[in-house]
């Protein structure tokens, strides 16, 4: 596997735990301190939607050729 | 089961942590929706933009085959807004101001870790003002409440709050009961 693919790869799991950390923060912000019923709504839309998201993310991070692009960005 | 699993979603009690055992809420107060829906329509406009970029590049991404990059480019763009509009409503969230029957406790929250929580006792208060600013305001009724108590201590403002006028009452009621001991009915 090339040096660019590699890093390209850390750098895209490196983006995935990111979003997570800060998903997570966000969501124990919601639930922990929220008072009522909206920010458990805010919680729950938030949960399904990031789910949702990330696995379209990951299924096209699985599909993409980066290999070929990164070669056609070169030349 | 799961019905009983969905009820926080339908019904809840307004507790709060620190609340005292026979401490009754009478007003939630966040601002008024108008200004997060402001934020929310730039969000929308910003999600546009990939639908806009592909419109633009369309022949490019056809002629080269880069339809998967530009999806999966589209897809973290995605991503990262839905996490900036739930980091948006999350600070409109928490940004409360609870008024009980023995205080008020205002809560701003400035950033994810960066909260300011002030509490002020009922019989503290001594004058209450609403200042109602320009044309949206007036028509969607919210406004700024001040809430003064003793003069050498600072002002609570509860910024751009719906219904100020009712909010007002509700303080000066809260406050006639605690010096005259008879319980204050809010309508």
């Amino acid at each position: 596997m090339p040096f660019l693919e590699i890093i390209f790869n850390i750098l895209v799991i490196g983006l995935f735990v990111v979003y997570w950390t800060v998903a997570f923060i966000i969501l124990y912000h919601l639930t922990r301190f929220g008072i009522g019923i909206q920010p458990k709504r805010f919680a729950a839309i938030f949960m399904l939607g990031s789910l949702v998201l990330s696995s379209v993310a990951i299924i096209l991070f699985t599909k993409l050729e980066i290999s070929a692009f990164l070669t056609q960005m070169s030349q | 089961m799961i019905r009983s699993l969905f009820s926080i979603f339908r019904e809840s009690t307004n507790s709060f942590e620190g609340q005292k055992d026979d401490e009754n809420i009478v007003l939630l107060l966040r601002r008024h929706p108008f200004t997060i829906y402001i934020r929310i329509g730039f969000y929308v406009l910003a999600s546009l933009v990939p639908i806009v970029a592909g419109v633009m590049f369309y022949s490019y991404l056809s002629i080269h085959g880069r339809f998967d990059v530009f999806f999966f480019l589209s897809s973290i763009w995605y991503l990262g807004l839905w996490l900036a509009v739930f980091h948006s409503l999350t600070l409109y969230t928490l940004n409360t101001v609870l008024i009980t029957d023995r205080r008020i406790i205002d809560s701003d929250q400035h950033g994810l870790f960066n909260r300011e929580t002030s509490e002020l006792h009922s019989n503290r208060i001594q004058d209450v003002s609403t200042h109602t600013n320009g044309m949206i305001e007036t028509f969607l009724q919210f406004g700024d409440v001040t809430v003064q108590t003793a003069a050498s201590e600072k002002q609570f403002v509860f910024h751009q709050v719906p219904r100020p006028d009712k909010v007002k009452d509700v303080i000066m009621q809260m406050t006639a009961s605690k010096h005259t001991g008879v319980k204050a009915v809010v309508q």
